[in-house]
């Protein structure tokens, strides 16, 4: 064990290639985690925003907010379902503005809403928004007056909340009027009467089972809706749960590829010491302590690399201009990532224990 | 090259374990190019597999065919612009569809049958010809969109009996119909009964003959308020996230090229400091350098023919056994230049080796002792 560290210590140039691919592949990890997780941050900002913890859907909408409708009676039954201590209506149109001064326009979500929920305080006054802080990119600032949709109607940003974006759009919090004018004008084919609502958040009331309380609502509806939790609705969001899978295998074949780095480089180690090893061997080394240093040595190696990456997705990431690419590289993210990439690197140089246990400490002495 | 057959042939782990990981990177590279292609044209095939050279989209709707909608007005403006043969509206919505009594989602194109926006790629059946008539992707068959098959929307309205099959015309990754618009319109307003108008969400122009699609498209956005026109790529290459998925797998294949030369480079530069005393000694006897890159170039030639073997073999089965309900494709022009980057980019990371091989200087045999030379 001393060996292998001091080896590190004093050789490391022997170590750069393997070194240089295992750095690579964590940039390349790192970079495509941050992507899946700035993508599904940036989608589901305003159903992680809900203290509620079941949505009410119609049941024709597949649970999507856009396609859903809650009528008024629809409410009422179900503010009326014992366990329900609150139930308030939330909506969503997907429209383009226009920035003053800006050539782009930007992609938002008017999301339409009753009351203060997660970091979102109450709704602004009719014709105003709360705008997500992403919008700055687009060259928004608090005060400006932004042109909605094909009818070019005035909403006025009047300060900006976090985290309350869908589908990487930018989120414009509103109040539930202002919300349903912009819809009728923007998608005359969506447009909602009074009182009607996409979806309903429901609080649950205390003690009472949220899955009892779901099943009690749809019934009550007679079937015409559909209430799931909050994390079912996440996972029911367009493209949600295929990105994840489309990244997942990204980043399992990129490990694979990481453990296949270890795995050939320190077989190919092992083979040109083969002769060593018998001598360490012959004078009393055991397969398992040889073994030992060469693990030691690729987890350190592996850990090294790992921590150059990060530090250079983290510099990168500074370089991104923002909005540009929906990169958000998450504390979890990068200890995940690790400790595959330490496993990868621990089942690589198995690879090699055969090779050492196989040594004949005779043939030391030819 | 004796040499290199015979060194390969003693030491057929080292060499077998290079090829396979050779392998598995090249397939990497195949398996993410087919991935891209199928996930782009299952995002936006319905956009290139339509008859209108161009699409007029709503200035605010970003390019997105679902936030898009055109006035009346801007219908009967496009219309008017010189250089438009005819012009045609085009809606889009995204469905709950109940089909084999199951509810899915699915895109719904509506267009006028004999105008532009057509779906081009009818593979069975044909082009509905009749209100409550659909053509279907026949990605989707297997979730209740047959041929001859009936669906209809979960909200009621018209019943869609699918006459025609599409292929590579699916859009937003999900079953997609094509039916006349006043279907469509109805199918609108099932949904939503307080619908105010169906607007189209794009509409499809055909250019008179001899304008240029491109110089019509930017005729139409400088003329008509408040649109944007596209060509049809256009339209396809700036659909929203294309160009997002197309940047990042880029940049996953570029890595996964160094990737590949890092560890064709390392392994024979390795293999060669390991031979250093024997090279030498055979140049000390006349071996030629010319000989002795000959015999590198054998084995990279050799580990390089062995790993694209592996590699078409696992794109082979994991083709045929893949079921992602995407429509996978493998064009050979990808596999050949994919083969030939990665050989060239092989010999480029060897070449290190090569140095070292052409620097071996044959006197420097004299004075090593592990050759038998003085210290």
């Amino acid at each position: 064990m001393r060996l292998a560290v001091l080896e590190l210590r004093r050789k490391p140039l022997r170590f750069a290639v393997v070194g240089t691919a295992l750095w690579l592949l964590t940039v390349l990890l790192l970079f495509l985690g941050g992507l899946l997780d700035g993508l599904y941050l940036g989608s589901t900002g305003v159903l992680r925003q809900q203290d509620a913890q079941l949505l009410t859907f119609s049941s024709d909408s597949r649970t999507s907010l856009i396609r859903s409708r809650i009528d008024v009676e629809t409410r009422q039954q179900v503010e009326a379902v014992p366990g329900v201590a609150d139930a308030d209506g939330l909506g969503l149109a997907l429209v383009g503005a226009r920035v003053p001064d800006e050539t782009e326009p930007a992609n938002t979500a008017v999301v339409g809403y009753e009351t203060a929920t997660g970091s979102v305080p109450d709704p602004p006054a009719a014709g105003t928004a709360w705008a997500d802080r992403s919008l700055e990119a687009n060259g928004v600032s608090v005060g400006d007056v932004l042109e909605m949709g094909p009818q070019q109607v005035p909403l006025e940003v009047v300060g900006w909340i976090e985290d309350g974006n869908y589908l990487g759009q930018s989120g414009l919090w509103v109040d539930p009027a202002t919300w349903r004018g912009i819809l009728a004008s923007s998608r005359p084919d969506s447009s909602l009467p009074e009182g009607t609502f996409q979806t309903l958040a429901v609080t649950v009331a205390d003690g009472a089972d949220p899955d009892e309380v779901a099943a009690a609502i749809d019934a009550a509806t007679g079937g015409l809706t559909r209430t799931v939790d909050v994390e079912a609705a996440i996972g029911s969001i367009p493209g949600i749960d295929e990105q994840a899978s489309t990244f997942n295998q990204i980043i399992g074949t990129t490990l694979l590829v990481a453990g296949v780095v270890v795995a050939l480089f320190f077989a190919l180690l092992t083979l040109e010491r083969t002769r060593l090893y018998g001598v360490f061997k012959a004078i009393g080394a055991s397969s398992r302590q040889i073994f030992a240093s060469v693990l030691t040595q690729s987890l350190v190696i592996t850990a090294v690399s790992f921590v150059l990456g990060t530090l250079f997705v983290e510099l990168a990431a500074l370089g991104i201009p923002p909005g540009a690419v929906p990169f958000q590289l998450e504390p979890a993210r990068i200890l995940s990532s690790l400790a595959l990439l330490l496993v990868v690197a621990t089942l690589g140089s198995v690879i090699s224990l055969r090779r050492v246990t196989r040594i004949d400490p005779a043939s030391a002495i030819g | 090259m004796l040499l290199a057959r015979s060194e390969i042939g003693r030491a057929k782990l080292r060499f077998g374990l290079l090829a396979g990981a050779v392998g598995l990177l090249v397939f990497l590279i195949l398996f993410f190019q087919v991935l891209l292609g199928s996930l782009i044209t299952s995002f936006i095939g319905a956009i290139r597999e339509q008859s209108a050279p161009v699409l007029v989209y709503g200035e605010d709707a970003r390019q997105n065919v679902a936030g898009s909608i055109i006035t009346p007005p801007q219908v009967e403006a496009i219309a008017a612009v010189d250089g438009v043969a005819a012009s045609a509206p085009l809606g889009e919505a995204t469905f709950t569809m109940v089909a084999d009594g199951e509810q899915v989602d699915a895109s719904i194109f509506g267009f006028q049958p004999g105008g532009p926006g057509e779906p081009t790629n009818v593979v069975a059946g044909r082009l509905p010809a009749a209100p409550g008539e659909a053509l279907a992707s026949r990605e989707s068959a297997q979730e209740g969109f047959g041929l001859g098959d009936t669906v209809s929307t979960a909200s009621g309205g018209a019943e869609l009996v699918i006459v025609g099959q599409t292929a590579n015309s699916l859009y937003s990754a999900a079953p997609t119909l094509w039916t006349d618009f006043d279907t469509y319109g109805e199918l609108r307003r099932a949904v939503n009964p307080d619908a105010a108008a169906v607007l189209p969400s794009l509409v499809a122009v055909q250019p008179a003959d001899g304008v240029d699609a491109s110089t019509l498209a930017d005729r139409i956005t400088a003329e008509v308020e408040g649109v944007e026109a596209l060509t049809r790529d256009d339209a396809a290459a700036r659909a929203p996230g294309v160009a997002e998925v197309n940047t990042s797998f880029f940049l996953v294949l570029g890595l996964t090229f160094v990737v590949v030369t890092l560890v064709v480079g390392f392994f024979f530069l390795i293999l060669t400091v390991q031979k250093q005393d024997a090279l030498v000694l055979l140049r000390a006897v006349g071996a030629s350098p010319g000989y002795l890159i000959g015999n590198l170039f054998t084995q990279i030639a050799v580990v390089m023919g062995l790993g694209l073997l592996v590699a078409y073999g696992l794109l082979a089965l994991f083709v045929s056994g893949s079921d992602a309900g995407l429509p996978l494709t493998v064009s050979v022009g990808t596999v050949l230049a994919t083969s030939v980057a990665v050989v060239v980019l092989a010999a480029l990371g060897a070449s290190v080796a090569i140095v070292r091989v052409v620097r071996e200087d044959p006197a420097t045999v004299v004075s090593r002792q592990s050759l038998g030379g003085l210290a």
